[in-house]
């Protein structure tokens, strides 16, 4: 299996997933129900991290399938553009589901506007992704082209101002870009370390005088530099994606920043987590899934280090 | 100051670190740079944000173990900053902004020890003075242009 044939499989998961996901959102409305609720904000919450590689593939598709003959290179910038929007959609869908749990914990109960607003977002994103699905389907089959017009996209949904050329124009066009986005990058990642390190250390037993209510509170800091990262990361990639996806460092690095996120919803939603009081020691279990928090995310930094070294970006 | 950077650079370690090809030379000792950043600039973060008033619940006193991170992060990242600087004194120590970030370190340290007295102090659960606010978002800002003025001298060489 190679990268192309991890797009096509990935491609599935925010297209029908949004889909199942907005189901259960719809149940929970119906049955009034709370657990429900939860379920399928962590379900579009796990959907937005895996939409990142299924963007991301979309470029080892796009250097395997432009070589073949009768492929039209315009349906493939489409196919691109239109993604990155949906994307963008399903990446802030997933992130006010993670708030909608995030508050559910509140000892002010949850929040009103967290589900009309994941409703609302996954509604536009599911729309978006249809429109991703058709204009990616007729790139390499011309069978269901009809009457020999591709069905591309209307302009809106496709905006030329996010194709890989444009974003990539700017990054250099402006000399002070890439610098800039450079220290966003690593101003979001001191955010994003600060949180894993005083939320994990917690439960490893440092801390100890700080109920982990407490601890809970200082969450979304984290998930602001994870916003950060990902904005600033995504248009590193989008712009120079080349240097990227043969790249062994970065497929490492996006593999430890997928684990490391799914772990996200253990601090935010577990109850043995949750359940430590002042003074209190975590289990066992708690403990080592803190100690893999750690080392997952040194990871992420190690291998993004590592970009330049063992592959070749810059 | 010229013949003191080429004396640094033409140390054995500061030509290897400078000519090495494997990963184990300058790509590891800027891996641990960054690390030493997440540990020092991470732990600042929080312990601001919390004296600023973010996540008002949290005890102030149960973050002064978040301290020693702080130090230990600042210890290894003046050491791998030097082997840094070293392997390119020549052309680092001629650049502004390589001493506006020297600066922004040295104010931060400077604000690290009245922080560090206030957290560790008996009073640091009770209300926090203005004058400590006022320095936990001076060093808040300080940190933020130490991180972005680092970054900026890989660029500007």
């Amino acid at each position: 299996m190679n990268f192309v044939h991890l797009h096509l499989l990935l491609n599935h998961v925010p297209t029908v997933g949004t889909i199942v996901a907005l189901g259960l959102l719809l149940l929970a409305f119906a049955k009034k129900s709370d657990d429900l609720t939860r379920g399928s904000f962590a379900l579009f919450f796990a959907i937005a991290l895996v939409s990142l590689p299924t963007y991301m593939t979309g470029y080892s598709a796009e250097a395997v399938v432009k070589e073949r003959p009768g492929v039209n290179l315009e349906l493939i910038n489409e196919h691109q553009s239109s993604a990155l929007l949906a994307l963008v959609f399903m990446e802030a869908t997933g992130v006010v589901a993670w708030f909608g749990l995030w508050q559910a914990r509140k000892p002010t109960g949850r929040s009103r506007w967290a589900a009309p607003s994941v409703l609302l977002l996954s509604v536009i994103t599911i729309a978006l992704m249809a429109n991703v699905a058709t204009i990616g389907g007729e790139i390499t089959h011309p069978e269901i082209v009809s009457q020999g017009q591709p069905s591309a996209s209307i302009g809106a949904l496709a905006p030329a101002a996010l194709r890989s050329a444009a974003i990539r124009y700017y990054q250099f066009h402006h000399p002070n870009a890439w610098p800039t986005l450079e220290a966003l990058h690593f101003i979001g990642l001191s955010l994003l370390f600060g949180v894993v390190l005083v939320g994990n250390l917690r439960i490893l037993g440092f801390m100890r005088t700080a109920p982990y209510v407490d601890i809970h509170r200082l969450l979304p800091w984290g998930v602001w530099g994870f916003v950060i990262n990902s904005v600033t990361g995504m248009l590193f990639f989008v712009g120079q994606a080349f240097q990227y996806i043969d790249n062994p460092a970065f497929h490492l690095k996006v593999l430890f920043m997928l684990l490391a996120g799914a772990n996200v919803l253990y601090l935010t939603m577990f109850d043995d987590v949750w359940a430590l009081g002042t003074g209190d020691q975590a289990p066992l279990s708690a403990k080592l899934v803190a100690a893999s928090q750690i080392f997952l995310w040194v990871g992420v930094i190690y291998f993004g280090r590592m970009l330049p070294y063992i592959g070749g970006a810059f | 100051m010229e013949s003191f950077f080429e004396w640094l650079q033409g140390l054995s370690i500061a030509n290897w670190i400078a000519t090495d090809e494997s990963i184990w030379s300058f790509p590891t000792i800027l891996f641990l740079h960054s690390v030493g950043m997440g540990l020092t600039a991470g732990v600042m973060f929080m312990i601001c944000l919390r004296l600023v008033g973010v996540g008002r619940p949290l005890p102030v006193s149960s973050m002064r173990v978040l301290f020693t991170i702080f130090w230990v992060g600042f210890v290894l990242n003046a050491i791998t900053g030097s082997l840094l600087f070293a392997a390119h004194a020549t052309i680092t120590g001629n650049q502004p902004i390589y001493y506006a970030k020297l600066s922004l370190i040295a104010v931060g340290v400077v604000l690290a020890f009245p922080l560090q007295h206030f957290v560790q102090g008996d009073a640091s659960d009770g209300r926090i003075p203005v004058r400590v606010k006022g320095m936990a978002a001076a060093a808040l800002a300080v940190w933020v242009g130490v991180i972005t003025t680092g970054r900026f001298i890989a660029y500007l060489q």
